[in-house]
């Protein structure tokens, strides 16, 4: 579904991305895992169009994504969850959620999807006429995979869905998550620092340091990989 | 007549007189307020906008025709609004080649340099227009000849002017419909999320040079309706806008930055202001009163009646 293919970003003379090959297949849980400074959300601005690679190729579901004009990627099927979360601070809650249904997908489901967005996060459906600027951070990291959702993805990606996040909260987060993956058939491409976390749901997972791809496998393979553990489990 | 009720019948003529010159300070204020409020960008061009306002809605009432066919009491109104579309063209025109290529996304990434390229454009923008005006125009002042700029209505003591009243409510009008618009619509939201946040605006598939298009010609256009408004009430000339920008920035970081609901109530402010300064001040010193209120209300807010510069990221 998703095919990055050695990919080359750089800011000025800094190689923020190295010859980069990640593959998504639809309907996979996919983990990028690795320290801060790793390049995991210059992959994913590389994926969403707004910062432009070096080299390389991005495919997705046929096209070649690096040709499509970064406002036009969403249409296509691809829900970008920022990091840092990034909500729309002046506008309500319902309304986050209706610039995510932006998409024509999105727009045509808009009814479906966000009862499914309520079930999973009552929360949202409680506070649907607050200012999303004044959730808390939990509350706003829900509003904004909800708003992913709301578009109708085929791929949804997560940036650090847990920074910032109380342990308990994080851990809903998580829940949530795979309950999106499992139930609703979204392919999840998931980009984390909290290694145990992520690797404990994905099918496939990747670890970036430095710009690089170091190690890939299986969801077992990697959890019983002595250095991930020592590096990253703490085991 | 006591000395008391005189005093209250200029105060009352006074605060009439700054409502109805701040409804049409506060559209012109909301069309600079929405072009930063979404883009982020200082427009020095503003006072050129209002200004070509006029001098549409003088063209389109005089040498179109519309007072002729219309009449002196409709026709001005009808041209005023008019000048909205002829600016929000131009201002369309200048974003698509020029400010769109020194502002929103092309402009992520050079930050520092993004705004100097900025500020040197639009105020290039203001030196032609001006000097374009010049040309086009001439330097002679010129007003839309309307009986209703010197006629008023009556109202127990009270005096109050119909070229004046009118351009309130249509002013009043306009800038509701653009909160409609922004608060209802899906392209006033997109607009509104593209303000907020570009970035995931962009996730969300909005094209946000096209919202910043939008805008920008929006507010143009606003301005110019206030302008063309204006132009049946006061005399003016190609070099008029800078007149006018300098008390729309003070409306504008009044209602706070950032704010479009600031700018309206910002611009009313200032109207407010003016006239009610001439009770206790000469007339000369009506602009130092907007900005000694300018400065006390900065003073005590530094973020200005509606500012929500803090939760910006």
């Amino acid at each position: 579904m998703l095919k990055i293919e050695s990919l080359d970003v750089a800011y000025g003379g800094l190689r923020a991305l190295d010859g980069v090959d990640i593959e998504v297949a639809q309907g996979q849980f996919v983990a990028v895992v690795g320290p801060n400074g790793a390049g995991k959300t210059t992959l994913f601005r590389a994926i969403s169009g707004t910062v432009t690679p070096r080299g390389g190729s991005i495919s997705y579901d046929g096209h070649d994504l690096l040709a499509v004009p970064a406002a036009r990627r969403p249409h296509l099927g691809i829900a970008h969850v920022p990091e840092g979360r990034q909500v729309f601070p002046s506008m309500t809650v319902l309304e986050n959620l209706e610039m995510g249904a932006y998409t024509e997908a999105g727009r045509r489901r808009w009814r479906d999807t966000r009862e499914v967005v309520f079930q999973l996060f009552p929360v949202l459906q409680e506070r649907q006429g607050q200012l999303a600027g004044t959730l808390s951070g939990g509350e706003q990291q829900m509003l904004a995979i909800g708003r992913g959702l709301a578009s109708a993805p085929k791929l949804l990606m997560l940036d650090e869905p847990s920074m910032g996040l109380a342990p308990a909260v994080a851990d809903t987060i998580f829940d949530r998550i795979q309950q999106i993956h499992r139930e609703h058939g979204v392919t999840v491409l998931l980009v984390e620092q909290r290694v145990a976390e992520a690797l404990e749901s994905c099918d496939l997972g990747y670890v970036l340091e430095t710009g690089r791809v170091v190690m890939q496998g299986s969801h077992d393979a990697l959890i019983a990989d002595e250095r991930v553990r020592k590096a990253y489990l703490g085991l | 007549m006591s000395a008391f009720e005189l005093f209250a019948i200029d105060f009352l003529q006074a605060l009439v007189a700054g409502l109805l010159v701040g409804g049409t300070y506060a559209l012109m204020c909301v069309g600079l307020g929405m072009i930063f409020g979404v883009m982020r960008v200082v427009n020095f061009a503003q006072g050129d906008f209002f200004m070509l306002g006029m001098y549409a809605a003088y063209y389109v009432a005089t040498a179109l025709g519309v007072m002729a066919v219309l009449g002196p009491y409709v026709g001005p109104v009808i041209a005023g609004l008019a000048a909205g579309p002829v600016v929000f063209a131009v201002g369309w025109v200048l974003h698509r080649f020029l400010v769109g290529r020194v502002t929103g996304v092309a402009a992520v990434g050079t930050e520092g340099e993004g705004h100097y390229a900025q500020i040197i454009l639009t105020l290039g923008i203001a030196l032609v227009l001006q000097n374009g005006g010049l040309i086009l125009f001439g330097s002679l002042p010129l007003s839309i000849p309307t009986p209703m700029s010197r006629a008023s209505w009556e109202i127990g003591e009270l005096l109050v002017n119909q070229a004046r009243t009118v351009s309130f409510g249509v002013a009043i009008v306009v800038a509701l419909l653009l909160y409609l618009f922004l608060k209802r619509t899906p392209l006033g939201k997109s607009m509104r999320a593209a303000a907020d946040n570009p970035e995931a605006a962009l996730y969300m598939g909005i094209d946000v040079d096209r919202s910043h298009r939008t805008a920008f010609a929006l507010g143009c256009g606003v301005t110019a309706i206030a302008g063309g408004l204006i132009a049946s009430s006061q005399s003016f000339q190609p070099y008029i806008g800078f007149d006018f920008v300098i008390t729309m920035y003070a409306g504008v970081v009044l209602g706070g930055l950032g704010s479009i609901l600031g700018a309206f109530w910002g611009g009313m402010t200032i109207g407010l202001v003016q006239q009610m300064s001439t009770l206790v001040l000469p007339f000369q010193l009506q602009n130092t009163a907007i900005f000694v209120v300018f400065l006390l209300i900065i003073f005590l807010r530094p973020h200005g009646m509606f500012g929500r510069s803090a939760d910006r990221t």
